[in-house]
């Protein structure tokens, strides 16, 4: 995107081109900076980190090591991560389906009355809910199983995928899902072959959203998970912190491999990601 | 191919929110012979699409019963009842191609692939989209994605075929087109049809019958000359012709042996006498109120002083090209008489018009009802 190119060469004009992007030049220095400190940190050793914080050191002092080390380290974690996000993402995308499917084309007695306690849940802050849901799921025996890490996103997760499914559903032409009722589509196939297909890029958007929810998980996995192999990253990465001998270079490589698979699923999916989002806006 | 058979058919929407329930179908009859194509018309809001939707089961029978062939089918999913419908706006999956399109209902038939493919060919072929095939419905004209709606519904060979409107988004030289399309594929194809439009053109040059409807009620079922000739009320004869039927106030007097038809309009108001057809029947109407009901091809312009001449002044002229509409003002209001094209008349000439009453009807004005 280019900034607005004003037609009149006059100075204000100027300012008003060069403003804006200065403003985005500093905030990308600010986000981009503690990724800059992590990146070239990974690479030295604590003598050199202490030696010379601020700037990379020279090619030859790389520390390769740093990163086998913490691949080793956390590459568990990576998985139980992946476990847990993959199938927290599917399972919760696909009931959201389900659910806003019923709510945005089905007015039953009740429906109504569900619909607003489902909104009420999105009001109500998470964190109020930690010490109850800690007992629920120690009367479940899930406790320690990542498992619980699952159902507990999917659960939470559906209020918005919920309310954002919905008014979606709600605007596709209802003259298509006649027509498939018509061509003798069921429920099912309905959602298959045409809700489906036509929210592509809002599910897409959910999906990518469910997942980065999941894989920053932290308050959760750190009540819940007491072994250290069932560890997710949002916990794993922690106790990388002061349970070994503090190798800032490890640590920083070790946050790194952590953000890896973010950025690869964010490269591949943005497009569809904005898609989504301004889908969401523009529809009203 | 089957009989459709609407009995005694109520449709009532509960009421929502701050609207009342509304009853948009008020316990109608009809018998859709087999293979007859049926056009339901009216003006909008008359019931014609909820009567529609109710035999495609989109809509639940608040009353009475619809069978197709020997089935009541008020408790049968819309798939399971061996129909196809097309839609106002088509309704084609945005995201299938032409073809996807066409085979989707056959896909979830399970159908066999060859057979899918043959009967996407043949629909594809018979509508001229054989090229289209592997287009989005985005890349395609209105008339061709009209054309595809109407094969989404052949390839399935339903026993019956519902038309919503199916012709009101095309531009009116495509309307032509595939009005004769469709009737042809009726002819074609031998199937029953049920074609909902408020075009009244449409309805005279497709349909078997017509049936008018109106507040949710049948005023007429007719074959299209019948319903022209003979409307059963005001409504219909209103409804069914263009320009419409002219209808002069008045009242139904006797005088001497005859019977004479004096429209409202004071002093100088047209009288006329009626024709032995009409007097008999005008019996019942004397002192009360009339309506008389004139096809604008039934007024003629004649000399001045000729008898049964009744001056008037030419308000509007619409040139047709082989004819052209008047707008007459007289006395007795303002009425269109349908002349040869030969002649142009300004606006505010003055010329005299003569009714001719032979096929002219009498309405009681209070009842509304054809009385001849
Ligand atoms: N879902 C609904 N809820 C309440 N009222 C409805 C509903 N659908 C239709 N109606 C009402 O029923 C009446 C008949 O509607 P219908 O769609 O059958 O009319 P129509 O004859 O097809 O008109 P048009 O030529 O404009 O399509 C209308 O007054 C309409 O407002
Ligand atoms: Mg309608």
């Amino acid at each position: 995107m280019s900034a607005p190119v004003s037609t009149r060469p006059g100075r204000a004009g100027r300012l008003a081109a060069v403003l804006p992007h200065v403003v985005i030049g500093a905030i990308l220095l600010i986000e981009f900076f503690p990724l800059y400190m992590m990146l070239q940190v990974a690479f030295k050793d604590n003598a050199a980190f202490i030696d010379n914080p601020w700037l990379p050191a020279p090619l030859a002092d790389w520390r390769w090591e740093n990163w086998w080390f913490a691949l080793n380290l956390i590459g568990p974690y990576v998985a139980n991560t992946v476990f847990v996000a993959v199938t927290g993402t599917v399972c919760s995308v696909a009931l959201a389906v389900l659910g806003a499917y019923f709510f945005a084309r089905y007015r039953l007695p009740g429906s109504g009355v569900l619909w607003s306690l489902f909104m009420v849940l999105m009001l109500l802050p998470g964190i109020a809910n930690l010490v109850p849901l800690f007992t629920l799921l120690k009367e479940l025996s899930l406790l320690n199983t990542l498992w619980a890490l699952i159902a507990v996103g999917v659960a939470g997760g559906q209020v918005f995928n919920l309310f954002v499914l919905r008014n979606f559903i709600e605007d596709l032409p209802k003259d298509l899902f006649e027509a498939a009722e018509m061509d003798g589509a069921g429920h099912l196939q309905q959602i298959r072959h045409i809700v489906v297909p036509m929210s592509r890029s809002i599910l897409g958007t959910l999906a990518i959203m469910a997942f980065l929810g999941k894989w920053n998980e932290f308050l959760l996995p750190l009540v819940i998970l007491r072994d250290r192999e069932l560890f997710t990253l949002g916990v794993g990465l922690i106790y990388l912190d002061g349970e070994y001998v503090k190798q800032w270079g490890q640590i920083m490589a070790a946050y790194c491999f952590a953000a890896l698979p973010l950025i690869i699923l964010f490269l591949f999916t943005m497009r569809l990601f904005v898609k989504g989002l301004s889908q969401g806006a523009i529809k009203g | 191919m089957a009989r459709v058979v609407l009995e005694n058919l109520v449709k009532t929407f509960p009421a929502a929110g701050n609207s009342a329930a509304f009853t948009a179908v008020k316990g109608i009859n009809l018998t859709v012979e087999e293979g007859e194509f049926m056009v339901l018309v009216g003006p909008s809001g008359c019931g014609k699409s909820t009567t529609l939707r109710m035999i495609a089961g989109l809509e639940e029978v608040s009353s009475g019963s619809i069978r197709i062939g020997d089935q009541v089918v008020n408790g049968v999913l819309p798939k399971d009842r061996d129909i196809a419908m097309v839609f106002q706006n088509y309704a084609l999956y945005p995201h299938m191609s032409v073809y996807e399109n066409l085979a989707f209902g056959l896909k979830l038939r399970r159908l066999p692939k060859s057979e899918i493919a043959a009967r996407v060919q043949a629909a594809a072929d018979l509508l001229g989209l054989a090229d289209l095939l592997e287009r989005k419905p985005k890349a395609l004209s209105g008339g061709q994605r009209q054309r595809v709606a109407v094969g989404r519904a052949i390839v399935r060979r339903p026993k019956v075929f519902l038309f919503d409107e199916p012709l009101s988004n095309l531009d009116a030289k495509m309307r032509v087109q595939m009005r004769t399309e469709i009737a042809r594929l009726h002819a074609r194809l031998g199937a029953t049809m049920i074609y909902v439009t408020h075009d009244q053109v449409e309805a005279m040059t497709m349909g078997d019958r017509i049936c008018v409807m109106k507040e949710g009620q049948i005023l007429q079922v007719a074959e299209p000359l019948e319903l022209y000739q003979r409307p059963a009320n005001l409504f219909v004869a209103g409804f069914i012709g263009s320009p419409p039927m002219n209808f002069l106030r008045g009242a139904v007097v006797r005088s001497d042996n005859r019977r004479d038809f004096v429209a409202d309009g004071g002093v100088g108001a047209l009288r006329l006498a009626l024709p032995a057809r009409l007097a008999e029947p005008a019996r019942a109407l004397e002192g009360r109120a009339a309506v008389l009901g004139v096809r604008p091809e039934q007024v003629q312009l004649v000399a001045e002083g000729a008898p049964g001449g009744h001056p008037c002044t030419v308000e509007l002229a619409e040139p047709m090209g082989a004819e052209t509409f008047l707008h007459l003002r007289s006395a007795a209001g303002v009425f269109i008489a349908r002349v040869e094209a030969g002649v142009t008349h300004r606006q505010g000439s003055r010329v005299c018009a003569a009714f001719e009453l032979e096929r002219a009807h009498l309405f009681d004005a209070a009842s509304e009802i054809r009385l001849t």
